[in-house]
């Protein structure tokens, strides 16, 4: 029996199908303008790649933004929060996992598991950009740079620049007040690594951090960010197995097993 | 008696000549990267304008952010305690001041003698401040000055569930993607910007005399919004509002 999930995001959507235990496939794409249509294409693009048509999966949940539209156009059975399912997600990948720390687009988590993989505790924040991937678009924007530079190019630094503002409209003139004063692009990106990965970790003392940490979430690919999170918080990150991205749209599919039937 | 206040403020840096309380001359240019070497020319051109000699002020008091770049102003003041005493001049029974500045709203409430008895001030979150406002009038392409005159001709207001100022923005271009007519957008900024403005007011009780200073208090839509959802009674600053925390300091020159 084949099972599937669909995580609809700010910025990205993904699918993935799971049959007797595995990882079948999955697929990521950025969004469109309508969660239903983001849904629809992921899916079909996944099933096209794996040669399936809707009916040969048994059971599919979606989650994420418009989680429930996508269930009642017929493209799911049921749907679950993104809480649950980035939780169920990576402890099926890492059964020693106790924190997740998945920071989105447009919203960062911070999800604490039982060793039973219940869910324990959580804290979020959608209200306020500062900590999410948001930021780190609106810094590369005026920095003039892609978002898989940014990591990198933080490598580079040799004198990392202050910025004192915890909001994304302040820091960006920070930023701009430093690149008009000729400062090295490489320090000021380590820099605004650095100040997503203090506001990330003030979210997670929140609720606490157990090990085993993992990340999730598009922000997960930026190594910068995660080995500040390390120094910050002082635990070692267990890296992902799979793409951090898919980590929702896998959970979304262990439940649909669940949920569908198979144990 | 004629005193000079200077404010530098994180947007706007503004000096002002007073006899007494009224204004002889006062000028406000931006505040940038550069603003060391602007503020001499400022206030000589507002002494210029007043007739009056750089060196014969009977005091000079600064305040803002940037305070201590005057480095030959008789004393320093703190902003809020500048904006207190402009309010008690010319407004004695006003009992809560709401500050809209570039980067910060701070609503300051004041006790029979004009003292300032408590305040909250937000200048971490961009959001409701003048910077929140040039951030959407650039993503919609009316200038901040035009915004009453843009909201005055709006049908509706378009609505605006975010109070974070980049997600606002994002908001902004959905609107203007799906072909909302710019004014009724400004239209729902105003009522957003008058949202977060009310929740801090209120946060000091109702019912009280209040007034609005600092440069969104300019912005007669985002005022009357705001008048709309307090109780109480409004009493409009005399002057330009911009103008209210080196006015307070002009008028605290003398008081030395």
């Amino acid at each position: 029996m084949r099972f599937g999930g669909i995580d609809v995001g700010s910025l990205t959507a993904q699918a993935v199908v799971v049959e007797n235990g595995k990882i079948a496939g999955s697929k990521s794409i950025g969004v469109k303008p309508n969660p239903v249509d983001s849904a629809e294409t992921v899916l079909g693009m996944l099933l096209s790649d794996l040669g399936l048509r809707h009916q040969d999966i048994s059971y599919i949940v979606s989650t994420g933004y418009g989680r429930e539209q996508v269930q009642s156009r017929g493209l799911a059975h049921a749907n679950v929060s993104e809480i649950s399912c980035h939780g169920v997600g990576a402890f099926w990948l890492l059964p020693g996992v106790r924190t997740i720390i998945d920071i989105g687009g447009q919203d960062a988590k911070v999800i604490r598991m039982d060793t039973a993989g219940e869910l324990k505790d959580f804290v979020m924040n959608d209200k306020c950009a500062a900590g999410t991937g948001r930021f780190l678009e609106v810094m590369c924007r005026t920095l003039g740079i892609t978002l898989d530079e940014l990591g990198t190019l933080s490598l580079k630094a040799r004198h990392p620049v202050g910025l004192s503002s915890r909001c994304s409209i302040f820091c960006e003139t920070e930023v701009l007040h430093y690149l008009q004063r000729g400062a090295d692009k490489a320090d000021i990106a380590a820099s605004v690594n650095r100040a997503m990965a203090e506001r990330v970790a003030a979210l997670a003392r929140r609720v606490g951090v157990e090990p085993d940490v993992t990340m999730s979430g598009g922000v997960a690919k930026n190594g910068a960010v995660k080995s500040e999170l390390e120094r910050i918080l002082g635990v070692r990150m267990v890296p992902c197995p799979v793409d951090p991205q898919i980590v929702g749209a896998l959970g979304a599919a262990i439940l649909a097993r669940k949920m569908g039937g198979e144990k | 008696m004629k005193t000079l206040g200077c404010d530098i403020g994180s947007l706007f840096s503004k000096a002002v000549l007073m006899d007494g309380e009224n204004i002889l001359a006062s000028k406000i240019i931006e505040t940038t990267g550069n603003i060391g070497v602007e503020i001499e020319p400022l206030i000589e051109e507002v002494c210029r304008q007043a007739g009056v000699s750089r060196f014969n002020l009977d005091g000079f008091v600064g305040t803002g952010s940037g305070a201590e770049l005057l480095e030959d102003a008789d004393f320093l003041e703190d902003e809020i305690a500048c904006i207190a005493w402009a309010a008690r001049c010319f407004l004695p029974e006003v009992e809560l001041v709401v500050d809209i500045g570039g980067q910060s709203i701070t609503s300051m409430l004041l006790n029979d003698e004009g003292e300032v008895i408590d305040f909250m001030r937000n200048d971490k979150c961009a959001s409701g401040s003048g910077r929140f406002l040039e951030v959407m009038a650039n993503a919609l392409g009316v200038p901040v000055e035009r915004i009453d005159e843009e909201a005055s001709r709006a049908k509706r207001r378009v609505s605006i569930s975010s109070q974070c100022g980049v997600f606002v923005e994002s908001e902004v271009i959905t609107h203007v993607n799906n072909g909302e007519p710019p004014q009724d957008i400004v239209a729902g900024l105003c009522d957003a910007v008058a949202r977060i403005v009310t929740s801090q007011a209120r946060r000091f009780g109702m019912g009280n005399r209040y007034t609005f200073t600092g440069g969104v208090a300019k912005v007669k839509t985002v005022v009357d919004l705001v008048c709309e959802r307090m109780e109480g009674e409004y009493q409009p600053f005399p002057l330009d509002t911009r103008l209210a925390a080196a006015v307070g300091a002009a008028l605290l020159a003398e008081t030395e």
